[in-house]
């Protein structure tokens, strides 16, 4: 849009301005990066972060010190596995025992790797490599070995996917496959995150008996942007929309970007956003467990983009057209609704369900299923924050009032005594000043007696003055 | 604990089982329990619409005499009673005290009668049938997610309510070593048999009501269908006659599918292939003056009319509850969901001919806090 594009913009929509304005003024990070004290690979990979990543690097900067070189760490290792990947110009036989390996190469002294086409964007993050690994040695041997375990089996998964893509038909057909690409896609590297923010300490480490709820934490971003990428996938022939569903709306996959078949279209999208919605409610939870402000803000920024996301792709068609996005002035306000407390989150999910309940419509074969799905998501809020509780309602019942209530109760009161007091001082002063005022008036000899008569025969104004009248001359 | 034989040898009785909640009780205790001996107690014999199994035995009796309950109860000498005889005022009666006085006796009194006979008659195990209602008490509130700890009424504007308020506190109150007695609170019912909900919400697309909406139509509700509650009343049976666990407590029991209303009718017309062309939203508050003028205009006339203060806000109104204490010490869980329980209603509906009482939505709204 360019510069002059969003100042007209954004002075049309003021709230959005006031968003961004807000975020960038009063948004304190709870940790700031120290950069002075760092070591020239640390800055080369600070430098790679901010590179490959514009949305995370933000965020991951302003982590807790004991996490951030670690996550800055694990998420290069994977962005490296994931170029290695997307390169197509890799042929099979050099590619599979590259990702199937690549948890070994961590612990190799200055690996790196320079077979990348030139084209491809984070190609020089593999020719740099061995910074990374310099960094991912010095780290604590606990979160080594988490970050090696879950390369290893993101390594596996994307080598058993690439081997499956070249043998076989590897589109996604039943929601089980979806899930299980999502999980290697997302779903790890949600794991590798919890397992870190325990090790710290800075999650409860029951999350670790709930693995589901991390699983639905990747799942939930990865599947967002499967639904808001459709288009920008479709032509770069990517389908992971699942077959089986679908199929339920078109009988070719093509169908889906046709004129004619929009209602299917829209139908299908909205099968796939309810199939996104069903991880809402464990992603809060997993939120819940979070200890630490930064660990929280680093987890909450992305699901609340992610709600938002969704419910902007819900029932849009846009989404089969172009590449649709929330504006910088609504992620400027997620980020600072993300960045409080859990409540505050809860309250924005809850704006955010709505939405997607409001755009819901009974031409829709899920039509049910959402508005159930949204309900629940309500009903788990308020689970988790009550609006109001039972000792109250009893009160109520009762007719008694809380502690709190008495006490406003009480200050009100006193306020109004204040006040009453005040007007009478005043009506007291204005008494005595016009009392002074006419006293005065007396002495100086005014005639009362004659004003008062006047008044009463019906004379309020003093004569008019005689019109002089201008004699000829 | 849900083994076929704590039943086996039990006799059971069920009042008012040939109604809508009391058959469908009947029936999923004879699926589950074959053995069990059910005895129904109700006013009027087994209706057509409201099948029973072939081998429970019915006996005309009317709760709201003493003598009569006495005497049903000492010759069947049941193990477990079921009451789910009551009745809620229909409709436009239930914000008027038209009929406080019969409302009393079969409630309250009938209630005390069979709770009485029963202790009497070496009874183990009393369960009765409730409504979510009798907590929902000033209407001006919301209530969102509502446990078993927040308090019931017995002076609710809506009479009806409070009067099964005042039952279910008399039923509570009398649980004992000999006798163990718990309540159920169902939110609003449909299901097969349920000749009020569906049909007048379908009835609404005759009469060009269904674009309307009061306040924002996203007040969420509660809705039971009529099998969920029936497995309700038979783990309820099975925990009284063995860990008693349940004893002298009260369940809030529903689908745990918080949906809105306005949803649940859109639904319906779907179902028969009628969506709102439009939709027309009316502010709560200006539905609010109309119901006050209407209800000024039943004071002036005497004739009853549909729209009232009360009914607006029920339409607008929040209630669902928490199914947690059902299924930490019943092990309720929904078994119909909604989706299904509500096509399994409108294929019946399409299939028949009858011919339905066209109610009016707004009245429906109303009725729709009440369990039948």
């Amino acid at each position: 849009m360019g510069f002059i594009g969003n100042a007209i913009y954004l002075a049309f929509h003021p709230t959005q301005l006031r968003s961004i304005i807000q975020w960038k003024v009063w948004h304190n990070p709870p940790h700031e990066r120290n950069a002075k004290n760092d070591t020239e690979t640390q800055i080369i990979c600070y430098k790679f972060l901010d590179q490959t990543s514009r949305s995370f690097s933000t965020v991951i900067k302003e982590l807790h010190p004991e996490l951030l070189l670690p996550i800055t760490v694990f998420y290069l290792v994977l962005r490296g596995l994931d170029t290695i990947e997307d390169d197509t110009s890799i042929p099979l036989e050099t590619k599979e025992p590259l990702l199937r390996n690549f948890k070994d190469f961590l612990t190799q002294d200055g690996w790196n790797f320079t077979g990348n086409r030139p084209e491809e964007k984070d190609r020089e993050l593999l020719v740099q490599f061995q910074n990374v690994i310099t960094e991912f040695k010095n780290m604590k041997p606990a979160y080594q070995a988490i970050v090696k375990d879950i390369t290893d089996k993101m390594g596996n998964g994307m080598a058993d996917y690439c081997v499956k893509a070249a043998t076989e038909d590897a589109s996604v057909k039943t929601i089980e496959e979806y899930d299980l690409y999502c999980f290697y896609v997302a779903g790890l590297v949600g794991e590798g995150l919890t397992r870190l923010f325990v090790e710290a300490e800075f999650g409860n480490p029951a999350l670790m008996k709930r693995p589901e709820l991390q699983k639905s934490m990747g799942l939930f971003l990865q599947k967002t942007n499967i639904i808001r990428d459709i288009r920008e996938d479709f032509d770069d022939e990517r389908r992971f929309w699942p077959k089986e569903i679908w199929s339920k709306h078109v009988n070719e996959f093509e169908d889906l970007f046709k004129p004619e078949h929009k209602e299917a279209a829209l139908n299908c999208n909205s099968e796939m956003v309810l199939n996104a919605l069903e991880h809402v409610e464990e992603c809060l939870f997993y939120l819940a467990g979070l200890r630490e402000q930064s660990v929280f803000n680093f987890c909450a920024i992305p699901q609340s983009m992610a709600i938002a996301t969704l419910e902007l792709c819900f029932r849009n068609y846009a989404v089969f057209e172009r590449n649709v996005k929330i504006t910088k002035g609504d992620a400027c306000e997620l980020m600072v609704q993300s960045t409080q407390n859990l409540n505050v989150l809860c309250q924005t999910f809850r704006r955010l369900t709505r939405a997607i309940h409001k755009k819901n419509t009974p031409k829709d074969p899920n039509f049910l299923k959402i508005s159930i799905t949204c309900g629940k998501i309500e009903k788990f809020i308020e689970t988790i924050f009550p609006s109001q509780n039972a000792e109250d309602a009893k009160r109520r019942v009762s007719g008694e009032l809380s502690k709190e209530e008495l006490e406003k109760r009480k200050a009100e009161a006193e306020n109004k005594s204040d006040v009453f007091f005040l007007l009478a001082i005043m009506g007291v002063i204005i008494l005595i000043v016009a009392g002074v005022m006419v006293a005065a008036a007396w002495m100086l000899g005014a005639r009362f007696d004659l004003a008062w008569q006047e008044i009463r025969s019906g004379n309020f104004r003093p004569p008019a003055p005689k019109s002089l009248t201008h004699n000829e001359l | 604990m849900s083994d076929k034989t704590i039943l086996g040898s039990k006799k059971v009785l069920v009042s008012g089982g040939t109604g809508f909640v009391g058959s469908a009780t009947v029936r999923a205790l004879a699926d589950k329990h074959p053995s069990c001996a059910i005895t129904i107690i109700d006013r009027s014999p087994p209706r057509p619409q409201h099948v029973v199994p072939e081998k429970t035995e019915f006996m005309k009796v009317d709760i709201t005499s003493p003598s009569e309950v006495s005497k049903a109860l000492q010759m069947i000498r049941p193990d477990a009673v079921i009451h789910t005889a009551g009745i809620v005022p229909a409709l436009a009666d239930r914000f008027g005290r038209r009929v406080e006085r019969e409302v009393w006796k079969i409630n309250v009194q009938g209630t005390g009668n069979m709770l009485d006979a029963a202790a009497k008659s070496g009874v183990e195990a009393f369960i009765y049938t409730s409504t979510c209602c009798v907590t929902t008490d000033d209407m001006r509130l919301p209530y969102p997610n509502i446990d078993e700890e927040w308090p019931t009424s017995q002076t609710s504007l809506i009479y009806g309510e409070s009067k099964v308020a005042a039952a279910e506190a008399l039923v509570l109150k009398a649980s004992s070593s000999h006798m163990a007695t718990c309540s159920l609170r169902p939110s609003v019912l449909f299901g097969p048999g349920d000749y009020q909900l569906v049909p007048s919400i379908h009835a609404c697309i005759a009469k060009y009501e269904t674009p309307f909406i009061i306040g924002d139509g996203l007040n969420l509700w509660d809705v039971t269908h009529v099998s969920n509650i029936a497995d309700a009343h038979v783990l309820a049976v099975e925990n009284l006659v063995t860990s008693r666990t349940a004893a002298g407590e009260a369940f809030f029991i529903q689908n745990n599918e918080p949906i809105t209303f306005r949803d649940f009718c859109l639904v319906i017309w779907a179902h028969f292939g009628h969506v709102p062309p439009f939709e027309v939203h009316i502010p709560e508050g200006l539905a609010y003056v109309a119901g006050l003028v209407c209800e000024m205009a039943t004071w002036v006339t005497g004739r009853t009319t549909t729209l009232s203060r009360g009914s607006v806000r029920d339409a607008c109104a929040v209630r669902y509850a928490s199914g947690d204490k059902a299924n930490a010490i019943l092990g309720y869980e929904a078994r119909i969901g909604i989706e299904e329980g509500m096509r399994l209603s409108c294929e019946v509906r399409s299939h028949s001919k009858r011919i339905y009482t066209h109610l009016p939505l707004i009245c429906l709204m109303s009725m729709a806090g009440v369990s039948g």
